[in-house]
């Protein structure tokens, strides 16, 4: 009998092909393990068990009829709470959609109903998608399920959790500077984050437009690309999207790997160095060429990044006034209404990014902050591009540590920002990047590598982590979770 | 206190917003349509509801383009979209997509005509934007007093075209003017329906006050809520003296905006910060950029329309005069088509203007009707105006064959054939005639050569009975004339 | 430039009110972060030609034709308040 708790996506198919069991066995059991889990991890806002089971008879008709509609048909897989999803709550973890349910889908999501897959829930994550902890959520944060006192990453820390421990099969986030990456290094997951416009945004409820895209969480690279394969693609209501040929590259032991100079000195602990360096060997081992390779605006990366994307996240949060949805408070004229909602919905660190980006594009200021920002944004690009004519992937941490405490970083907003050091440079160039899980350190807790690779690479890139995955052969899983009380 | 001499000129610019006739909105596929039910053509984009994105629509570029090129400007081929950020109710994103520093259209001019004097009114600039939805203020009688505002998003999202001239007007009736000419230029490229009553074109003026000699223009005063052209020009003229009484007595103007007030015929100040708004214009994210080929634009203005100036300069070389040909190149199509059809039919153009543009349209507006009644052509039409021409039927005669005209279609030559409406221009006979009245009217005659001409007309009319066929009446009145003195 | 930044002209720009509490914390906070990004703003950075989106693709513009997208209730839905079909808020001033 197949051992639903591990299970991947490609296993899970053929198990329901075969007949093995049936989709409504398998929602069930992401249903019981969600029982179990919640009440520690509250990485779930929603859970959406009564669709999801009819949703299962569907796809167990279709078994029978040997008509299923692809590898994700009867999977269960879970959807972070800034996607629209039709006739649900869409929060984005925050008081100022408490009450909003979506009137549409969102494309990712239309693509997966399509493909007959089932929706466990919608997961928390960081206020818009702005954290790295899930601390910001509104609704209180998530626990990493590899030891609960520690955070789960973020923003889609929800969407990492429940992949962690099997709720689902698989989960959708969204990166904006690291936010499926990151989470998913901290978990001891897979996360990929696509080629800017590989995939819609129709939906996807923006933060920063041009960094932000929609991305998998699953078991294994070979999951993830299921997945990848499902949600991508050309979108008519998406002017961002790509209507582009892919590339491919060296895959295997004949890819031409680079190790980021500036993503392995200053900034990232020892533990994580080491364990960066141990998979190097692996890969040489199997005879990867590795060299080292130097992206010197990497180190105003992060200064970049908190310029650009909290002036757009300004202008797409400028919405949200109590007018037309969402939450609205008291107030004797409109201007006063807004002022007043928007006060009492949002959260700390949603205000503050609100505040610099606005700061960043008034008057006077554009040119050094904005403007400045975007000019070194076409640095970066120009780097990356310049690199990726010597190498084909580029290998560094995920994240500069293991995960850390609840509250640790909170006092100096700085301090969090510094955790998005490897993974936003990606984001930067609109270049496809993914975390994969390695090792766990002293304390239990996983490590990971981040490979990066050209634009529309992406298959490759997939392909080469399934590699990477069999060298270093990770096949740990969390157990703490269970243990707490 | 000593009087100043000043000498002020005023200085104004006009800025213009026209909504497309486009099936479609701006960035969405929603239906353009004035329709009288609220919030019915709405989708998640021009709602501004969360995850929501703009594509642009391709024929309204086209039509920006068209109207560019008629103005003569250049056209900006690769153009962009920025946003324009402010926080309005009827405004959903809270910001307005719109176009910054690569409008669509720069430079060029459009001639007018103002007390029979040409001048070319300078563009700066034509640039593309959406529209808002629409506020209707309740409760209280004025703006100020209102108890609550409701909303209507149907025009949100219309694609609108801005159009801004260079500050190079120099009174209201050139204003005026202005609107007019660029409101049938509009028309005849068919990019509008531009009824002002329905808001398809709406304007906005600039308007300054200096002193002659100054080098610099004075304090800019932005004026809205204009809904005429006679609104337009009373605003104007009524700012320009409201200006100029402050600058007599030395006081400063306030750089605002202010309201047109039609009841109380003044201008009221409405901004409580004075000042320019920060925009904090940025580039649209969520939009490439554009790279406008030279086939597109060849595409979008071929089958471009004669335009007013040409067509007026054309009919001034026909022979009409400066304002009969403004006038007739102003009116609708089809009397501008009949007028050029009956003048091909060899009638003098001055006839086929004053026939065309008076006793028809007079004819037609007592009739209440205000189409050409379809079989009048150039044909017939002109064949009664040669008569009326070459004297063969007087011009009150024509009239009544106009009047049979217009109900059916007719021979005009052989309709007055038929009644023995031709007139004689015989000499010799009507001399005869006019020798038989006179021997049998000794009396009247004497009274004649005592004073009495009115009793002319009495000798014309029995002339007139005795003939078989229409006579001339001014032929025979100037021979009983010759014969009498 | 730093020492000019007011927070409580920035908040009115983004029409979020701030109590005092957050108008103090914001304001140290936002300095921090801008003597960080201080740096980026000093960097004498080549005028070449800056594109939003990072792969530099051309705008494909769109047909124009009508599709169907909110009914009249699936648009007011979510509204807070509504009347006669129309959305509801407080007066508005132009």
């Amino acid at each position: 009998m197949t051992d639903l708790n591990k299970i991947t996506i490609k296993e899970a198919h053929e198990g329901l092909k075969n007949k093995s069991f049936s989709a409504h066995e398998l929602a069930n059991h992401s249903f019981q393990i969600a029982a179990e889990s919640e009440s520690v991890l509250h990485a779930h806002l929603i859970l959406m068990q009564d669709e999801a089971l009819k949703s299962a008879q569907d796809t167990d008709k279709r078994v029978l009829k040997g008509d299923m509609l692809g590898l994700l048909d009867g999977i269960p897989l879970s959807i972070k709470d800034n996607l629209n999803l039709k006739g649900n709550g869409t929060t984005c973890s925050s008081k100022i959609l408490s009450n909003y349910i979506s009137p549409y889908d969102a494309t990712v999501v239309k693509k997966l109903r399509e493909n007959g897959t089932i929706f466990v829930g919608k997961t928390n994550l960081d206020e818009f998608a702005m954290g790295s902890s899930t601390e910001n959520s509104a609704y209180g944060p998530t626990s990493n399920p590899w030891d609960p006192d520690y955070v789960p990453g973020g923003s889609s820390g929800g969407s990492a959790a429940v992949v962690s421990v099997g709720s689902a099969l698989g989960s959708l986030g969204s990166d904006t500077g690291g936010s499926i990456r990151q989470p998913a290094s901290f978990c001891g997951v897979v996360g990929f984050k696509p080629t800017y416009g590989s995939v819609s945004r129709f939906g996807l409820i923006a933060f920063a437009s041009s960094l932000d895209q929609v991305g998998p969480f699953a078991r294994t690279a070979e999951d993830a690309k299921i997945i990848y394969q499902a949600i991508s693609g050309h979108d008519p209501k998406d002017a961002t999207s790509l209507n582009i040929e892919r590339k491919d590259i060296n895959e295997g032991s004949s890819a031409r790997i680079g190790v980021v100079k500036e993503l392995m000195g200053e900034g990232i602990a020892d533990n994580v160095k080491v364990e960066i360096e141990r998979v190097i060997k692996l890969l040489e081992a199997e005879g990867n060429n590795v060299t080292e390779v130097s992206l010197p605006m990497t180190k105003m990366a992060i200064s970049i990044y908190y310029l650009i994307a909290p002036a757009e996240c300004s202008a797409n949060l400028a919405r949200f006034d109590g007018v037309r949805f969402g939450l609205r408070s008291g107030g004797n004229t409109s201007y006063e209404m807004s002022e007043n909602t928007r006060a009492e919905g949002f959260g700390d660190e949603v205000k503050r990014r609100i505040l610099l980006g606005t700061y960043a594009l008034s008057a006077g200021y554009y040119d050094a902050y904005y403007g400045q920002a975007l000019k070194a944004r076409s640095q970066v690009i120009n780097e990356f591009s310049e690199v990726f004519k010597e190498v084909d992937y580029l290998i560094s941490p995920s994240t500069p540590s293991t995960a850390f405490k609840f509250g640790e970083k909170t006092s100096n907003p700085l301090e969090m920002y510094m955790s998005d050091l490897c993974t936003i440079p990606a984001n930067l160039a609109g270049i496809p990047a993914i975390s994969i899980p390695t090792g766990v350190d002293d304390l239990g807790l996983p490590y990971s590598v981040q490979l990066m690779s050209p634009e529309l690479t992406d298959i490759s890139l997939l392909n080469f982590s399934s590699y990477v995955e069999k060298i270093v052969g990770f096949n740990n899983s969390p157990t703490k979770w269970r243990k707490k009380p | 206190m000593e009087e100043k001499t000043l000498k002020l000129i005023p200085t104004i610019g006009m800025e213009t917003h026209i909504e497309l006739k486009t099936d479609s909105k701006m960035f969405c596929s929603c239906r353009v349509e004035d329709s009288a039910s609220p919030n019915v053509n709405l989708c998640p984009t021009c709602l501004g509801l969360p995850g929501a994105l703009p594509v642009p629509n391709k024929r309204a570029i086209e039509m920006i383009t068209l109207i560019s090129v008629s103005l003569n400007c250049e056209i900006t081929q690769k153009g962009m979209f920025h946003r324009k950020n402010y926080f309005y109710p009827d405004l959903p994103k809270n910001y307005q997509i719109s176009q910054f520093d690569f409008p669509i259209g720069t430079g060029g001019s459009l001639q007018i005509i103002v007390d029979n004097q040409f001048s070319d009114i300078e563009i700066e600039r034509v640039h593309m934007e959406e529209d808002t939805g629409k506020s209707v203020h309740a409760g209280g009688g004025r703006i100020d007093t209102a108890e609550y505002t409701l909303l209507d998003f149907n025009r949100s999202g219309i694609p609108l075209v801005e159009i801004v001239t260079k500050p190079v007007i120099k009174t209201a009736k050139q204003a005026v003017a202005y609107i007019e000419e660029l409101r049938q230029l509009v028309i005849d490229v068919d990019i509008s329906h531009a009824k002002l009553e329905l808001g398809n074109l709406r304007f906005d003026a600039n308007i300054s006050v200096a002193n002659e000699n100054d080098n610099e223009l004075g304090v800019k005063v932005e004026i809205k809520n204009m809904n005429s052209l006679k609104s337009l020009e009373r605003a104007i003229n009524h700012e320009i003296n409201r200006q100029s009484k402050l600058l007599e007595k030395n006081e400063r103007i306030i750089q605002e905006t202010r309201h047109w007030d039609e009841k109380q015929e003044k201008t009221i100040s409405m901004r409580t910060k004075e000042g320019s708004a920060d925009y904090r214009y940025f580039s649209d994210p969520d939009i490439p950029n554009m790279n406008l080929s030279e086939e597109f634009i060849e595409e979008a203005v071929k089958g471009i329309p004669e335009l007013p100036k040409a067509r007026r300069e054309r009919y001034i070389y026909l022979g009409l005069a400066l304002d009969e040909s403004n006038h007739i190149a102003k009116s609708k199509k089809w009397v501008r088509d009949l007028f050029e059809d009956v003048h091909i039919h060899r009638t003098n153009v001055r006839s086929a203007y004053l026939w065309t543009t008076g006793e028809l349209l007079g004819q037609l507006r007592k009739m209440n009707v205000s189409s050409k009644p379809d079989h009048l052509n150039g044909k017939n039409f002109g064949e009664l105006i040669s008569l009326v021409d070459e004297d063969k039927i007087s011009s009150s005669i024509g009239k009544e064959i106009l009047a049979e005209l217009i109900e059916k279609d007719l021979s005009p030559v052989e309709y007055a054939t038929s009644n023995n409406l031709i007139q004689e221009i015989d000499e010799d006979y009507t001399i005869d005639l006019i020798v038989q009245v006179l021997d049998a009217q000794e009396e009247i005659i004497k009274r004649i050569r005592n004073g009495e001409d009115k009793l002319i007309s009495f000798l014309v009319g029995e002339t007139m009975k005795k003939a078989t066929s229409s006579l001339n009446p001014a032929l025979v009145r100037e021979l009983i004339v010759k014969k009498i003195m | 430039m730093s020492q000019e930044f007011n927070i409580q002209e920035v908040a009115k720009l983004a029409l979020i009110k701030l109590n005092p509490d957050e108008v103090k914390k914001l304001s140290k906070d936002l300095e921090i972060i801008l003597s960080h990004v201080e740096a980026l703003s000093k960097l004498k950075i080549d005028d070449s030609e800056v594109t939003i989106h990072p792969l530099g693709i051309d705008l494909t513009l769109r047909e124009d034709e009508v599709e169907n997208g909110l009914n009249h209730d699936e648009s007011m839905s979510n509204a807070p308040e509504k009347q006669d079909g129309f959305f509801k808020v407080p007066p508005s001033m132009e």
